[in-house]
Parts: C-alpha cells; sequence; structure tokens
C-alpha cells in the first residue's frame, strides 16, 4: 500500500528523474539531413553475383519492368531489375562496348571491339541483325529515343554511323572526328538530333536528316571526352572529359554554362537522374571510385559517395527505384528503393472509382452509443475525427544501472554498466559518479572480478580521444589505490602488459603529431604574415 | 520606479479564511496571492521595516468566511490591524520595540467572542517576542530577547509582564486550540499555558521539556496534549501527555496522581509528559513541524527538501521528494484541499491536498548560487533581456530563471544541466555564467563539472534558442570542453549578427556563429567555431564587441587587444592596466572602452580605441558595467572602499550602504549622477530600453533584490520614491554641491572625487550641521565661534581621508 502510494506520488514532481546519458556527439554539418542525401542514400544495397571483368556498359530497359542489361567482356547479362538476378546471356566475338535498348524494349543493340554491331529481340538468344561496316572497334551504339528504325554507332574509326535497322545499311556515315569516337547520344525531343563526343576534346552536333556530313555545331571540352549525355530539355548537353564535367547550352551557340571537377581522376560515365521533386541531377562516376550527384541549376555537388573500385559503367532505371554501377573488376553495385508511387497511384485510382461508396461505408459503420457492438469496443479502436484524445503519459524508460544510481547503489551500477559494453554509458556512469563524488570509493570496493572488468574497459578504451580525458586518469587512480591487488594475480598480467602497449603506442603518436605540428607551425606563421 | 525581488520566506504565510487568498510577508508590505492563479492580487503597506508576524483572524461560523481580518507586527515596533480585502489600515499600535514574533491566543481559543471582544477592545491579549536593547549595555549580561505579555489596547509593553528573557528574540509557536504557547530555547521548550479569559490577572503557568540537542522546531497538536519538536540532527520528537501535572486545569489539579511517574517512557528527568517517542528519517535538520489540522498526521521537511508526512498513530510515512530546496514553513488552508509550503529559494508551492502535488507555484527571485572562487567577481549570473525587461538568473539547481523585472514575475525556468539538485550536498556541478543576446534570442550558459580527485572535471558551453511565443528556450548546441579543459571567464554576444565570443583562462578565445541562414529552419540552426585567437598565450578574462559590431576587445590578462569579428585579425593592442582586466565594455556606439579590474587593485578605466590611449581612469572596484545602445551613456556599480566608508562622519551617510552606481557620459569623467545601494557585491546593472524609447536602468543586488528607475528622471520623483525601503537604498545625488559650482575636475582619484560628492549632496540628514545649522531664525544661530569650527571641522575631516 504504502509502496503503491508512493508511485503515485512519484508521477508529479517538481524536478524529474534525469537518466545518465552519453555526452552527444558532434553531427556532422547538416550533410546528412538534407532531403537530397536523404534521398541518395536510401538505395539499399543489393548483392548482384560478381561478374569476372570490367563492366563496361549498362543500360536499362526504358519499359516496365525496366531490366538491366549488363555488358561484361564478351556477354550481355540481362538481369531482372526486381531481383536483380541474371536471367538470359548473349555471347559476342569480341569484347562489348556499349549496349542500347529500343524505346519499346523489346530490342536491344550492342557493339563490340571487333566493330560489329548486332541487335537482338531479348526473349531470343540469335542476333536479329548484324551490321558491319565499322573498320575498327566500335564504342558506342544509341537507338534514338522514339526512333525505332535506326541506331547510331560510332568507333576508333571516327566515324559515327547512322542505320537502317531493318536493311541493316548505313544511310549516312558522318564525318568529322579526327581521333577515336567514344561516346554519343541521342536528343530527347527530335529524333534526328544526336551528339557524338570524341577524343579529339570535341564533341559534335548532327543532324540525320541533312546528308552533306557536316556537324552543326562542335564544342571543344579540352580534354578527350568520356561521355556526352542530352539534359531532359533537349537544349543542353553535358559532357564528361579528364576530371572534369562540364555542362553546355547548345541553343545558346554552344556557351559552357558550368563546370564539375571534384572528381580526382577520369570520369567514365554520366547520367541523368530525375529526383522524387521532379528536379534532374546529373550523376557521375569516375575511376576514382566516387559517384557524384551534381546539381547543375545550382552548380553544386549535393551527394558524394566513394565505392571500393574504380568504377566504369552507370545506369539509373527510368523509375528511378535502382542504381547500378559497374566497376572495373567486375563487381556490380547495386542498390535499390522501395517506389511508392506506383502503389499510391492505384490507391488513388481506386478511390477515384469508389469515393460514392466509400462515405457510405463509413457512414455504416460508425459504431454508435444506441448498438451494442458500441460497448464492446477495445483497446485497438481507432479515434474517430471528434473524439476528444486524452494522451496517456508516457513513463521514462530507466536502465539498470538508472535504477542503481537511484536507489545510491553506486558500485553495482558501475559493475552493470561494465557487463553492458557500451562504452559511451560507461563513461556517462563515471561521470554521474564524479558528480555525486564517489567514483574512488567505488573503485576501492570493487572485488577482484569486477576490478579485472574495470581494468579491461581501461586497457581498451582510455586512449580512444573522446573519453581519454576522464579514462587516463582513473587508469592512474585505479592502478595507484588498488596496486596490492593487482599486483602479481596471474589475471592482471595479461590486461597490465596491453595496457602498457596502448599507452606506449599513444605517447608514440602524440609524438609524430608534435612533430608535424613542428613542421607546420612556421609554415603556418609565413603563411599569415603574407 | 520599480522595486521587486524581494524575499517571500521571511516568515510563514496565512492562508484567508476562505482559502482563497495567501498573505505573504514580502518585506515592508504584506502581499496578498491568489490561491487559484498565483498571481499578487494587491498588498498591505504602512511598516517601515520588515513585516515579522501574520495573522489573520480565524472565522468562528461560516458566514464569517468572507471576513479578512489580519493583525501584523513588524520590527518598526508596531502591530496594526488590516481588513485585507480593501485593503485598508483599521488600526495602529505602537509598541515601541522591534517585535519578532507575536501571537494572540485569545483569537484561537474563544474565535466567536472576538467581535465583541473587539469593540470592548480591552481584553484582547497579545503575547510578543521583543528586542530590547535599552536595557542592554556594552558587555553585561543582560537578555536582549524578551517575551512579553502585551494588551492590544495600550500602547506600551509594561515591564512587569515579560515571561522570559533569552539571549537572542525567539519565535513563538501557539498551539492550534489557543491553550499553549511555547518557545523553544536552545535544547529545552518552555510551555505556557495561557490563563482563561476572564481572569485578567492570572499569571500563566510554565513548563520546561528538555532535549539533548538544539531544538529547530515544534509543533502543538490541534487538540491533545502533545508536542512534537525536530532537532538539528534530523529526529523528530513526540512527546504525549505533556503538562498533565504542571499546567492541569484547577479543579483537577487534586485528582492528578501526584507523583506517580510510573512508565514515561523516553522522557528525560523530571518532564512532565507521559511519554516520549522519536522519529529518525531525516539525514540533516528538521525545519518544519505542523500537525493535519484534524491531528491525525504530523509534516515534516528540513534541509533534504522532502515534505514527509507520518501518521501519528502508526508512526508509516508517505513523502513528496525532490522539492529541491530547504523546507522553510508547512501552512494548511482552510479548504482541506488545500496546503502550501514554502521553500528556502523563494519558492511557495501550492500543494493538492490528499495526494501531494504541486498545483502552482508562487516564484519569487531565486537567490544566487555559491559560485567556485575561480570564478567569483568574474561570471555574470545575471543577464538581462533588454527589450522586455526579463532578466535570465542562475540558480542553485542547475536552471536559469527567467524573471520579468517590470512585473516582478517568474516567468519559467530553463533546465541547464540535467541533474536534480539536492540541498545540502556538496557542489559538484554550478552553473557558471548566463548570456543574452540583443534582442534576447539566443541564451547562452556555461557549466562546470568540479573533478573528484582531479578526474572527471568538465566545462561545456551552451546554446539555446527561444521559442517564438513561449518564452523559454529549447538546446541547440552543446560544446563540451570549448577551451579544452580551462574554465570560460566570459560569454559575450555579438549586437546585431548571430555570432558570439567566449573567452577562457587557458589563453584563448573562440568566436562562435550560427549556422542557421543556411538551411533556414530553426531546428537545425547550431553554433560552430568560426576562429579561434590568442594573444602571447596570456588569460582571456573579458570581452566586449563595439556598438556596431565591427570591433571586438578582448582582455588578454592586462592588456587590451583588438579584434575584427569577422576575419579574426588583430588590429591593435591596447597600453596594459595595473592589475588583470575583469570587465570590458564599450560605452554604447562611440569609440570608448571601459574597462574594469580588482585583484588586487581595483581600477576602473576608459579608453579611447580611436586614439589607442587611456582617458581617464578611478581606483574604484567595479562589480559591473553598462552601457546604453543609442547614447554614449555609461553606468557603473562600484563599491564603495571600506576606507573610505568606516569614516566617522561619512556611517551615518552611507547607512549601511556599500555601493554606488555611477552614470557616467561619453569620454566626461564627471560623473551625470550617482545612487548609493546596498549589497553591491555580487549585484549587476544593466540598461533597459523598452518600447517607449525610454531608457531605464536596472540594477540587481548581491541577494537578487532589484530595482528598475529612469536615470534621467527629476531627482525629486526619485526623492520621494526612496528611503522608506531599507533593503535596496537608493539615493540621487545628482552633481550639485562643488562639482556644480567649480566645474570639472581634473583627472583626480576617486577617493578625493568622492567626498567632493558627498559634500555636495544634498541628504536628508541632520548629522551634517553644515546644512541645517543656518536654516530655521537667526536668533538660534550658535556663537560664530562654534559655527566656523563646525564646519571647518567638516571640511578638514575630508582632506584627512585623502591623506590616508
Amino acid at each position: 500500500m504504502e509502496e503503491e502510494l508512493r508511485v503515485r506520488l512519484n508521477d508529479h514532481q517538481v524536478s524529474k528523474v534525469f537518466p545518465v546519458k552519453p555526452k552527444s556527439t558532434a553531427k556532422p554539418v547538416s550533410e546528412s539531413e538534407t532531403p537530397e542525401s536523404r534521398y541518395w542514400s536510401s538505395f539499399k544495397n543489393h548483392s548482384t553475383p560478381n561478374l569476372v571483368s570490367s563492366v563496361a556498359a549498362l543500360a536499362f530497359s526504358p519499359v516496365h519492368p525496366h531490366s538491366l542489361a549488363v555488358a561484361h567482356s564478351a556477354t550481355v547479362s540481362l538481369f531482372s531489375s526486381q531481383s536483380l538476378s541474371s536471367s538470359r546471356r548473349f555471347s559476342f566475338r569480341d569484347v562489348v562496348s556499349s549496349v542500347c535498348f529500343r524505346s519499346d524494349g523489346a530490342l536491344f543493340a550492342a557493339c563490340d571491339l571487333s566493330g560489329v554491331v548486332q541487335v537482338f529481340d531479348i526473349k531470343e538468344r540469335m542476333a536479329l541483325r548484324t551490321l558491319r561496316s565499322h573498320s575498327a572497334p566500335a564504342r558506342f551504339v544509341k537507338y534514338p529515343v522514339q526512333d525505332k528504325l535506326h541506331l547510331v554507332s560510332g568507333g576508333d574509326d571516327g566515324v559515327v554511323k547512322y542505320w537502317d535497322v531493318a536493311g541493316a545499311t548505313v544511310i549516312s556515315d558522318l564525318l568529322g572526328h579526327k581521333d577515336y569516337v567514344r561516346c554519343g547520344d541521342c536528343s530527347p525531343v527530335n529524333d534526328s538530333m544526336l551528339v557524338t563526343g570524341s577524343y579529339d576534346h570535341t564533341v559534335k552536333v548532327w543532324d540525320a536528316r541533312v546528308h552533306t556530313s557536316n556537324w552543326i555545331a562542335e564544342i571543344n571540352h579540352g580534354l578527350p571526352v568520356e561521355d556526352v549525355v542530352y539534359l531532359p530539355s533537349g537544349g543542353m548537353i553535358a559532357t564528361a572529359g579528364g576530371n572534369s564535367v562540364k555542362v553546355w547550352d547548345l541553343i545558346g551557340g554552344g556557351k559552357m554554362v558550368c563546370s564539375m571537377e571534384s572528381h580526382n581522376k577520369t570520369v567514365t560515365s554520366l547520367r541523368v537522374a530525375r529526383m522524387e521533386s521532379a528536379e534532374s541531377r546529373l550523376v557521375s562516376v569516375a575511376l576514382d571510385g566516387y559517384m557524384k550527384v551534381f546539381d547543375y541549376g545550382r552548380a553544386k555537388v549535393t551527394y558524394s559517395m566513394r565505392f571500393p573500385a574504380p568504377l566504369m559503367s552507370l545506369g539509373l532505371s527510368p523509375d528511378g527505384s535502382t542504381r547500378v554501377i559497374g566497376g572495373s573488376n567486375g563487381m556490380v553495385f547495386a542498390g535499390k528503393k522501395k517506389v511508392r508511387d506506383v502503389v499510391g497511384g492505384q490507391k488513388k485510382s481506386l478511390n477515384l472509382w469508389s469515393l460514392i461508396s466509400d462515405v457510405d461505408e463509413s457512414r455504416r459503420r460508425a459504431l454508435r452509443p444506441t448498438y451494442f457492438r458500441y460497448f464492446q469496443r477495445g483497446q485497438s479502436e481507432k479515434p474517430s475525427k471528434d473524439d476528444y484524445l486524452v494522451k496517456e503519459k508516457k513513463g521514462l524508460k530507466l536502465t539498470r544501472h538508472d535504477k542503481l544510481l537511484k536507489k545510491f547503489r553506486h558500485k553495482e551500477a558501475l559493475v552493470s554498466v561494465l557487463e553492458e559494453k557500451k562504452p559511451a554509458n560507461v563513461v556517462a556512469v563515471m561521470e554521474e559518479l564524479v558528480a555525486r563524488r564517489k567514483l574512488m570509493k567505488c573503485v576501492s570496493n570493487m572485488e577482484e572480478g569486477e576490478l579485472g572488468m574495470l581494468l579491461g574497459f581501461l586497457q581498451r578504451y582510455c586512449t580512444v580521444q573522446r573519453y581519454s580525458g576522464l579514462l587516463m586518469g582513473l587508469t592512474k587512480k585505479v592502478l595507484e589505490t588498488r596496486a596490492e591487488d593487482i599486483k602479481g594475480k596471474n589475471e592482471f598480467k595479461g590486461l597490465l602488459r596491453n595496457l602498457k602497449r596502448e599507452v606506449n603506442q599513444e605517447i608514440r603518436i602524440q609524438q609524430s603529431l608534435l612533430e608535424i605540428q613542428g613542421v607546420i607551425a612556421p609554415l603556418m606563421r609565413i603563411a599569415g604574415r603574407s | 520606479m520599480k522595486r521587486g525581488g524581494r524575499s517571500y520566506v521571511t516568515s510563514p504565510p496565512s492562508f484567508s479564511n476562505d482559502a482563497k487568498k495567501l498573505l505573504v510577508c514580502t518585506g515592508n508590505t504584506v502581499s496578498v496571492f491568489s490561491a487559484a492563479t498565483g498571481l499578487q492580487i494587491t498588498s498591505l503597506e504602512g511598516h517601515t521595516a520588515p513585516v515579522t508576524t501574520l495573522i489573520v483572524v480565524p472565522a468562528s461560523s461560516p458566514a464569517q468566511k468572507i471576513l479578512c481580518y489580519c493583525w501584523t507586527a513588524s520590527l518598526d515596533g508596531t502591530i496594526r490591524h488590516w481588513d485585507f480585502s480593501g485593503p485598508e489600515l483599521l488600526k495602529t499600535i505602537d509598541a515601541q520595540l522591534p517585535i519578532y514574533s507575536m501571537v494572540i491566543p485569545s483569537l484561537l481559543s474563544e474565535p466567536q467572542q472576538i467581535d465583541k471582544r473587539r469593540e470592548l477592545s480591552g481584553k484582547l491579549v497579545a503575547y510578543v517576542s521583543v528586542e530590547d536593547i535599552s536595557v542592554v549595555n556594552q558587555g553585561s549580561k543582560e537578555l536582549r530577547g524578551h517575551i512579553r505579555r502585551f494588551n492590544l489596547a495600550k500602547s506600551r509593553i509594561p515591564r512587569g509582564d515579560t515571561l522570559k528573557e533569552t539571549a537572542e528574540p525567539e519565535s513563538i509557536v501557539i498551539s492550534p486550540s489557543g491553550e499553549f504557547f511555547g518557545i523553544r530555547h536552545k535544547c529545552k521548550i518552555h510551555i505556557w499555558d495561557v490563563p482563561s479569559g476572564g481572569s485578567r490577572h492570572a499569571v500563566s503557568r510554565k513548563m520546561t521539556l528538555h532535549h539533548t540537542k538544539v531544538i529547530n522546531d515544534f509543533a502543538f497538536h490541534p487538540t491533545e496534549r502533545v508536542i512534537a519538536a525536530g532537532d538539528v540532527t534530523g529526529r523528530v520528537l513526540i512527546w504525549r501527555g505533556f503538562g498533565n501535572r504542571k499546567l492541569a486545569l484547577g479543579n483537577q489539579k487534586k485528582k492528578v496522581r501526584a507523583m506517580v511517574d510510573l512508565d514515561n517512557a523516553g522522557v528525560r528527568g523530571e518532564d512532565d509528559a507521559e511519554s516520549c517517542t522519536t522519529w529518525h528519517w531525516h539525514s540533516a535538520e528538521v525545519n518544519v513541524l505542523n500537525f493535519s489540522s484534524d491531528g491525525a498526521y504530523l509534516y515534516s521537511g528540513g534541509r533534504e527538501g522532502v515534505l514527509v508526512v507520518w501518521q501519528l498513530d502508526t508512526g508509516k510515512k508517505k513523502f513528496l521528494p525532490r522539492i529541491g530546496s530547504p523546507l522553510l514553513y508547512f501552512m494548511w488552508s482552510p479548504d482541506p484541499t488545500l496546503s502550501s509550503v514554502v521553500c528556502a529559494d523563494n519558492q511557495i508551492h501550492l500543494l493538492k491536498m490528499p495526494s501531494m502535488e504541486i498545483l502552482r507555484t508562487i516564484s519569487g527571485i531565486k537567490p544566487p548560487p555559491s559560485l567556485p572562487r575561480m570564478y567569483e567577481g568574474l561570471a555574470s549570473t545575471v543577464a538581462f533581456d533588454r527589450s522586455s525587461g526579463i532578466a535570465a538568473l542562475c540558480t542553485e539547481n542547475y536552471c536559469v530563471q527567467l524573471y520579468n523585472l517590470l512585473n516582478d514575475r517568474g516567468i519559467s525556468e530553463i533546465q541547464v544541466c540535467e541533474r536534480n539538485h539536492q540541498p545540502g550536498d556538496e557542489i559538484t556541478v554550478v552553473v557558471t555564467a548566463v548570456a543574452l543576446s540583443l534582442d534576447g534570442s539566443v541564451m547562452s550558459t556555461t557549466e562546470v563539472k568540479l573533478p573528484e580527485d582531479g578526474i572527471g572535471g568538465l566545462v561545456s558551453l551552451k546554446f539555446w534558442a527561444s521559442e517564438p511565443d513561449s518564452k523559454t528556450f529549447t538546446l541547440s548546441t552543446i560544446v563540451y570542453e570549448p577551451h579544452r579543459d580551462a574554465g570560460v571567464s566570459a560569454i559575450v554576444f555579438h549586437p546585431t549578427r548571430s555570432m558570439a565570443v567566449s573567452t577562457s583562462f587557458g589563453g584563448d578565445f573562440k568566436i562562435w556563429v550560427c549556422n542557421s541562414d543556411k538551411n533556414q529552419t530553426d531546428k537545425d540552426s547550431s553554433w560552430i567555431c568560426h576562429a579561434v585567437g590568442s594573444y602571447k598565450k596570456k588569460p582571456m578574462t573579458a570581452a566586449a564587441f563595439s556598438g556596431d559590431g565591427t570591433v571586438m576587445a578582448v582582455a588578454a590578462e592586462n592588456v587590451i587587444t583588438l579584434w575584427n569579428p569577422d576575419k579574426n585579425i588583430l588590429l591593435s593592442v591596447l597600453g596594459s592596466t595595473l592589475t588583470p582586466i575583469t570587465k570590458l565594455c564599450f560605452a554604447g556606439k562611440s569609440e570608448f572602452l571601459v574597462a574594469a579590474s580588482h585583484i588586487p587593485r581595483p581600477e576602473l578605466s576608459v579608453w579611447n580605441t580611436s586614439k589607442l590611449s587611456l582617458s581617464w581612469s578611478y581606483g574604484l572596484r567595479i562589480e559591473a558595467v553598462t552601457s546604453a545602445v543609442d547614447s554614449s551613456a555609461f553606468a557603473v556599480l562600484a563599491v564603495i572602499p571600506k576606507t573610505f566608508k568606516t569614516d566617522e562622519s561619512k556611517e551615518n551617510i552611507f547607512r549601511g550602504r556599500d555601493g554606488a552606481i555611477l552614470l557616467f557620459n561619453g569620454s566626461d569623467p564627471k560623473p551625470v549622477s550617482i545612487w548609493t545601494v546596498m549589497k553591491a557585491r555580487g549585484g549587476s546593472i544593466s540598461f533597459l530600453e523598452g518600447d517607449k524609447s525610454q531608457l531605464r536602468l536596472a540594477y540587481v543586488n548581491g541577494s537578487h533584490e532589484y530595482v528598475v528607475f529612469d536615470p534621467n528622471s527629476d531627482e525629486s520623483h526619485e526623492r520621494s520614491a526612496v528611503d522608506y525601503y531599507g533593503l535596496a537604498g537608493l539615493e540621487e545625488t545628482g552633481d550639485a554641491g562643488y562639482t556644480s559650482l567649480y566645474g570639472q575636475l581634473p583627472d583626480y582619484d576617486k577617493k578625493r572625487m568622492e567626498d567632493v560628492e558627498s559634500l555636495g549632496t544634498p541628504f536628508v540628514s541632520s548629522e551634517r550641521p553644515w546644512e541645517t545649522i543656518f536654516s530655521g531664525s537667526t536668533l538660534n544661530f550658535p556663537p560664530l565661534q562654534k559655527l566656523c569650527a563646525e564646519f571647518f571641522e567638516s571640511l578638514m575631516e575630508k582632506r584627512t581621508a585623502v591623506v590616508e
């Protein structure tokens, strides 16, 4: 009865119970918190079978379910985008360099280093068409965005070819590049407009309707061009070459809009990604292993992610649910996120149809005091809109050491938190004990086993920078006050040896840091003077 | 002019008969609070010294519950009778001796006849505890405290009615039935019975109960002959059936067994009680003892800040723990669901009774915390929001209290450090400083965890953002060890931007900026370090921003360094003072910089930052400096030097005041006006700029009483409002006398300056013969020789003071 009364009294207090909390650690300045980074980091890593050789190209089918074509070595593998498992393989005579789906997703084209461009039905093993004309390795092949009948390809012979697929003939040879043609893209607004990039540092804009085989516009990137993409408006392009990515305004006469040079090695692939907010971002991967997301509207890198291998190719599914990156060692880094849009859309359409019946049903289901079921409502009953909700006061959850601290059982609290193996909590309890002036008493009261546990903890964490301020002093005190208990005990020998080693190592680190400081300080002073 | 911050806890409060009002003694006045809202309704003003006793005349019938009469007694030697619904003073009785405590037994014993009695009024008898200094000569063994019987009809206490003499005036406790009253005196309790009403000359009989420890407090049971007493060690003693022999009623006297002390267990010696039991729960002294109105429970409390309810028959306990401050009084009200408990931190909690929940708190200004020695005189534990007149005060229980100086009301409390304060424990965590930005939107606090055996010390700096509507703050950023393990000596905010600078004893300062403008939302705003600076590894002790915020001054021990806060470039260094600087302040928008230092030699110096030279200086110990935002006026709170104060002739002028507020204008070394104040040590001042563009000066003294006044208003107004309230007395002096006659003085020593000022100032005192001797009829003039001698003597004294 008395106990019960006490509990009830504790409900309302002048001052609250403050559980022992570890010190909060510094948060990175706003980085992980932007909606942008939340979007990009929400791609959950998805394990994929490791391919043996470098992944040269990746392409997503433009139609649902967006199957994925991966070009590696002399094969193109088709992956289902749901499970990211390989469903079909197409083999080539030489190393495949590029792959591209047709707008309906039924066919795809691929080219290899023997200079052959082949067109496959995704359901059949054999090639439908084999286009032979390139005299050197072919490097890129592309279907125009809507056009189903033509293909664009380019290769090391410096010629861009515009194909008629059905007849397997070259409609026009677009001549002008003075070096290997490495990449190209077709305009999203006009099926006959295309751009190609070459190792002669230039990007040329072509119109397939003009048979003079002369380019319309030329842009000098300044470095061998590795990739080029049209931005969704069709009036701007982005080029990747060397360490830089540049955005150009084609309509405005080929002026550079902005450039991004945050990669440290050659940028290998570029893609345009559509965010949830319908904004577009430029995603680039490079040999330095970084994927960077570039907001070209604000000329700012908004996200950056590191992978453990040089990156060769990049693919983003049109529905934004999958992000696949191919590495030079055959690793495929796939990331998937849940897409709720589809489900939401379905629900919306359902609601649209059954709007009236829904209202009827809710009216029918509403319980009134005249119904018997009204009185049987249980805990799980949802409150209706005009109900007044009485919030239950949430009880404070106290951990074991908090409860022990509340009862002033200080040593037991320290031992129980040591058993938990959470260093931040242990240090927090120690700080609380310092504030109560009871830490040294706890140490002197510890039994042998508990002392071992404490020494183990100190050995492991006393040189960790975040805790060392307290733990270094404590280690010294513990060794001083419990010297006779620790001395000559076999179980402590190993601990003490490790502790000694840790401290020596820390001293060495500090010395080398001081040396570095000694080198830097005069430099800083000189810099400050000038 | 507004005064406030009075202590609510000098003497026990009292409920009105309908339990809707709570009367509290607040200094010279009695404040009436509403129990329902906790706000002040009215106040009874008239006493000229602190009120010590407050007795509400109890109602005998339900119809009388609306009657609002009370008696008050004060140290000014008067007893007054009030109607506090009015409020209206009905009657004043001059007792001529300072009254420390008073009881009126007949109000309790025969309440139904009160009205009649008051008309007859010859028989209303009070027992008072007075201090009679007249009988005490130096070194004599005469006792000062007297318990006397006093007929409220007569205006003089007859000497013959003294019941008891003690070394110090003791407080009298009366039983709820009005039959007995008593005092505690060291280890003894003396109890008298009240002679029954009819016999006017009947002598009260006395008995004594003994204990081995000093008794702190005791209480009478409402119906039975039971006394509870609490001692300094925390024991609660219950004597049952006291006074059966000695205080028995006359007709029963014969029947009482004469000397049969059979088994009065626990009763000491020859004490007249049936039994004595001891309860021991409190770990420290017991200050509060009170029986419930039906006598079934006993309430006790003490230094631990826990209210304990004992069931009297069984000894079982209930608790109201963690009140967080030593308890001083517990009062139950006529309404059985309401009672109040008064705490030492100037808070009155109203309790909902059977469940002992705290319903409401009447929050007075909290007393200042005790700081570690290192921070004394440096840390600013009071900060002011200049626009709204709100002061943020550090308190003992790791909080910052926001107190509205204009309304004299506590607004809220912010838990700075997530700990429970346990009064009486060793101090291990202290909130050392608080600072508010000029617009009051950001607060910054520092706290120190003192190390145990040299390990585990921690300094942390916190930034708080204000909630838009409610006047509280939410934590925005914590910085652990902002200057490694060195303590923070000062935090100062930039006048216009969200920027702050913290200086440390470790020899560096850090500039902090808020990065909220980057991501717009207030929630994400956080403070990050913008720059670090140091000057020759000297301890940095104070900082200030100039009025427009382009220059920052940081005091590095005894030189002042000027920095560009944005680019963190050292602009220049101002020549050294003699002693380490503790306070810095720019004089408004002007280029003058005020610096103050006090250890080991006090100094106030004003520097011209454009010429990089010293303008003038005084040898004064400065407690606080403030400057107006728009004008170049600044004010300093100076402690009057001891050598100067002990001078005989000025003893009366200062009347215990130990400080002065000097108002300067720009570079002029002559103060515009001077006010003398009390308890200047640990005090602080600030200008308040309200919406009416009216400049006011707020002064909070060392024990957190405050006054807000207009420094530019005319003298007479000040004078009229001054002086009846002795605790924070103020006097306008203006520049009259010497300075007005002879103009500005050269750069002189402060002591001389003070002398001159006090000479010319229009004090209302007869102690200064040269002012009064000339007034009045020429017939009354003393002979010229005497007059001359007296006049010159007063001047000569000044000179000797200078020589010292």
